[in-house]
């Protein structure tokens, strides 16, 4: 077992620092950081000087490797654009991002199992044949769309909603949350719907299959035989067992709803990472995307990581395998 | 007799001040910083107009006019400026305004990690001739000099000591980065860059406020589709820019109103002047064409403005024959309009040069940087190959263009000039003068142009102090700008604003807006 995690955690490491590698190697591609930080009467000295300044004059093995010792020591470098620690402004804005993908990941679970429970129990009736078409849509139309076409009819048309940013937001030991305004939650509601869209329609998609599936099998056809309720047979018998693979699939979607709330973030104005990370390429703002990147690699290798993990406890072929072969 | 006038002006101060008149903005880029002396930039130093002052300041006609500064006059036959400062003056964290407070900018302002200090490289010094009156010396008589620090922003040194920003530092950042204290009509009450920032007026601000706000907000909203939304939904109550190709459908809201401008930017062509050969070419590699006069004449004959004005720019933009457009100071009045379109000539002129069959090169363009600049250079690539001008179109993103214009790695070149101090004479130096380093002349001009007459004349317009005789130099560069074609002008980049239609606004052609002119109705 423990060779075997340590295994996996060094694998994880030389991802990780691979990521980085090939990050640090793109930058060079994104632009040059001095033309936005100096004016236009700028001379050639001026360049040359905030070059070696910021050490853009050193070869890319150079500038990953100095980001490497600095930001194991914690130190993630100060933004080109605002002058700030980069720690301090992920710091400011990962809660509107961590808000917005929980609000998004919540809907989908909810929304998605019940829909999905709903669309296979009446797999003939008409609203379940209506919600199987439309869930074709969250599939098919990209985020910017969805969330661009969402603010024209609640908040342009109808004047329901706010059409971008956070509402207010209330400072709770240093996380700032809107979950506690009324501006906060209404401001949360077309994000959310346009990051989790997707998300939904899969976990729908998935359940239905799986349910399909089950209800076929010959436990649900006893179940009914003996008489028991409908409700007790789809909900405690039929959806417990079609859940296994749907918390796999929820698992490794959380990754991506944080990673691509990008887009949402940049169509809603929403004040977190991702918006951050745009900003950040526009600007060619280098300590920002490194640290962006390296995080969301963390995130993503840290969840593969786990998922790993919760494979070899749970499953007693692997472990069988392992012992063999050791 | 007192008592009703004063119950009358009491309910007047009631009534204002229960009728919170707000106001929120958006553009697309956040000011990176609130340090007036660490950005030359237009989002910058915009910004903090409504924030900071200088000794003068612009009118909406962009006429200079008296601010921190009363009045001003030149030191004997040009040794420099005598400003003569206002009285009774209180930053806003009201400690007094002082001729200590002008020396301590101009050092700050002026200083080595400074993105200001090019504004004063033809200061020699700064004193201090008693409280209220100041001497700028010039090294040379330096006329436009009260024009070309309209942006110069005035920081109390007491409080930039308090605060250990005595010193810019555009790197890592200082307090002034975060914090203002400066004499405007308006105060930053909070500032989280990329987000928000809330400015308050200043209740005692010296004039007498033209606005009626009581708060402002600002928000960089990014993508151009949320803005426009934002700003049709009520949620926001300006706009800048407005898209090119929004603005027809949201001039037709009943809540909108959009108003337009040209900006002070003129967009123009630029060529390898000085290039042996044509770097991109597939047939002519050993020679450059654009080297020669009729080669640069036949583009600028080949190309309808008038037609990319029409459809790229939906008719929202003047077409320019010179470098700086009409509304600057300097512009040569006796100078032709524009050479009109004429490809017959063109051919001819490219026959003439040798090239009648025409030949092909490389042309690079930003997708990014100016409005609708990739279809534009579309458009024109479609023009030019009517007259056998084949130009392989590069376009890209504005962080990867600068870097390759530096290099040197074009054939022909889509740019834009804003004139810092909107005066004829600086595109001159930045664009014209031969490339030269170490007198800080030429930065911009990245295909070598150098022309004799022009580098000659260029120090005696910047210290000719009689505006006849400067108009008349300025008149000359302008003629041999045009029949060397150095540079094919386009058109005047144009305004676009997006404005609620409860609120009254003034658009400047620097597109700096300015909160003191905003009434909410």
């Amino acid at each position: 077992m423990l060779a075997y995690v340590i295994q996996r955690v060094f694998q994880s490491a030389i991802v990780l620092l691979v990521v980085g590698l090939v990050a640090f190697s793109m930058f060079r591609f994104v632009g040059d950081p001095v033309d936005n930080m100096l004016g236009q009467e700028r001379t050639q000295a001026d360049i040359e000087r905030l070059r070696t300044t910021l050490g853009l004059d050193q070869p890319f093995p150079v500038q990953y490797y100095k980001f490497l010792t600095n930001a194991a020591q914690g130190n993630f470098g100060v933004s080109y654009r605002q002058g700030r620690p980069v720690s301090d402004i992920l710091m400011e804005r990962a809660p509107a991002t961590l808000e917005l993908a929980a609000v998004s990941g919540f809907l989908a679970i909810t929304i998605g199992i019940g829909l999905g429970v709903f669309t296979a129990i009446r797999r003939n009736g008409f609203a379940a044949n209506a919600i199987m078409s439309i869930s074709l849509i969250g599939v098919s139309l990209p985020t910017f769309l969805i969330g661009i076409l969402l603010i024209y009819l609640f908040s342009v048309e109808l004047g329901w909603l706010p059409s971008f940013g956070r509402g207010e937001t209330v400072d709770v030991g240093g996380w700032s949350t809107g979950f506690l305004t009324s501006s906060g939650l209404q401001a949360l509601i077309l994000p959310s719907i346009t990051l989790g869209l997707y998300q939904m329609t899969l976990i729908m998609r998935l359940v239905r299959s799986e349910m399909l599936e089950v209800l076929r099998q010959d436990y649900i056809r006893f179940a009914r035989a003996r008489g028991l309720r409908e409700r007790a047979v789809n909900f405690r018998h039929a959806l417990k067992n079609t859940l296994v693979p749907v918390i796999t699939v929820t698992g490794l979607q959380l990754g991506s709803i944080i990673a691509f709330a990008i887009i949402t973030e940049t169509v809603f104005q929403w004040p977190g990472v991702g918006l951050l990370f745009i900003n950040a390429i526009q600007f060619v703002d280098i300590p920002v995307m490194a640290a962006y990147l390296m995080l969301i690699s963390v995130m993503f290798v840290g969840i593969n990581l786990i998922v790993d993990l919760l494979y070899f406890a749970i499953d007693p072929r692997l472990r069988a395998d392992r012992t063999a072969a050791h | 007799m007192r008592l009703p006038l004063l119950i009358a002006a009491a309910t007047l101060a009631f009534a204002g001040q229960a009728a919170a008149r707000e106001f929120s903005w958006a553009a697309t880029t956040d000011p990176q910083t609130m340090d007036p002396h660490a950005v030359n930039s237009a989002p910058v130093l915009g910004f903090l107009n409504n924030v900071y002052e200088g000794l003068v300041r612009r009118g909406r006609d962009m006429r200079i006019e008296p601010a921190l500064a009363t009045s001003w006059e030149p030191i004997g036959a040009g040794e420099g400026w005598r400003f003569v400062l206002r009285r009774g003056v209180t930053f806003h964290d009201g400690s007094p305004f002082d001729a200590t407070d002008v020396v301590f900018s101009y050092e700050r302002a002026s200083g080595e990690t400074s993105d200001t200090r090019s504004w004063f490289a033809p200061v020699s010094e700064v004193i201090r001739v008693d409280d209220y009156t100041v001497d700028i010396l010039t090294s040379a008589p330096n006329p436009i000099f009260p024009d070309s620090i309209a942006n110069w922003m005035i920081m109390d040194s007491d409080w930039a000591a308090a605060n250990n920003t005595t010193a810019p530092d555009k790197e890592r950042g200082t307090f002034a980065s975060l914090n203002t204290n400066g004499t405007g009509p308006f105060r930053v009450t909070l500032r989280e860059p990329g987000l928000r920032t809330v400015l308050e007026p200043f209740g005692e601000w010296w004039d007498s406020a033209g606005h009626n706000l009581t708060r402002a907000e600002f928000t960089p909203i990014r993508n151009p589709a949320t803005a426009v939304a934002a700003l049709l939904s009520g949620d926001i109550d300006f706009i800048n820019p407005v898209p090119v190709q929004d603005a027809a459908r949201l001039a037709a809201s009943p809540d909108v109103n959009v108003i337009r401008g040209t900006e002070a930017r003129v967009i123009m062509l630029g060529f390898a002047h000085a290039a042996s050969a044509l770097k991109y070419s597939d047939d002519v590699t050993d020679a450059n064409p654009f080297a020669d006069a009729r080669v640069r004449e036949a583009v600028a004959l080949s190309i309808s403005v008038n037609a990319i004005l029409e459809t790229t720019m939906r008719g929202s933009a003047e077409a320019a024959g010179q470098l700086v457009s009409p509304a600057m100071r300097g512009y040569s009045r006796t100078l032709d309009p524009r050479p009109g379109y004429d490809p017959d000539r063109a051919r001819a002129l490219l026959a003439e040069a040798g090239y009648p069959e025409g030949f092909s090169f490389g042309f690079k363009c930003p997708n990014d940087r100016y409005l609708n600049d990739e279809s534009v250079c579309q458009a024109i690539t479609a023009m030019l190959a009517r007259t056998g001008l084949r130009a392989s179109l590069d376009a890209m993103p504005v962080q990867n263009y600068w870097p390759e214009l530096r290099a040197g790695n074009f054939d022909m070149y889509l740019l834009g000039w804003s004139p810092g101090t909107f005066d004829a004479e600086h595109p001159l130096r930045f664009l014209v003068a031969t490339p030269d380093d170490d007198k800080k002349l030429g930065s911009w001009n990245f295909g070598g142009f150098s022309n004799t007459e022009a580098d000659t004349l260029l120090p005696l317009i910047r210290s000719e102090l009689d505006e006849t005789k400067r108009q008349a130099m300025l008149d000359i560069t302008a003629s041999v700008v045009r029949s060397e074609t150095a540079y094919v002008p386009l058109y005047v980049q144009p305004l676009i604003w997006g404005v609620a239609r409860h609120i009254d606004l003034t658009q400047r052609p620097d597109d700096f807006f300015m909160l003191r002119w905003v009434t909410v109705n």
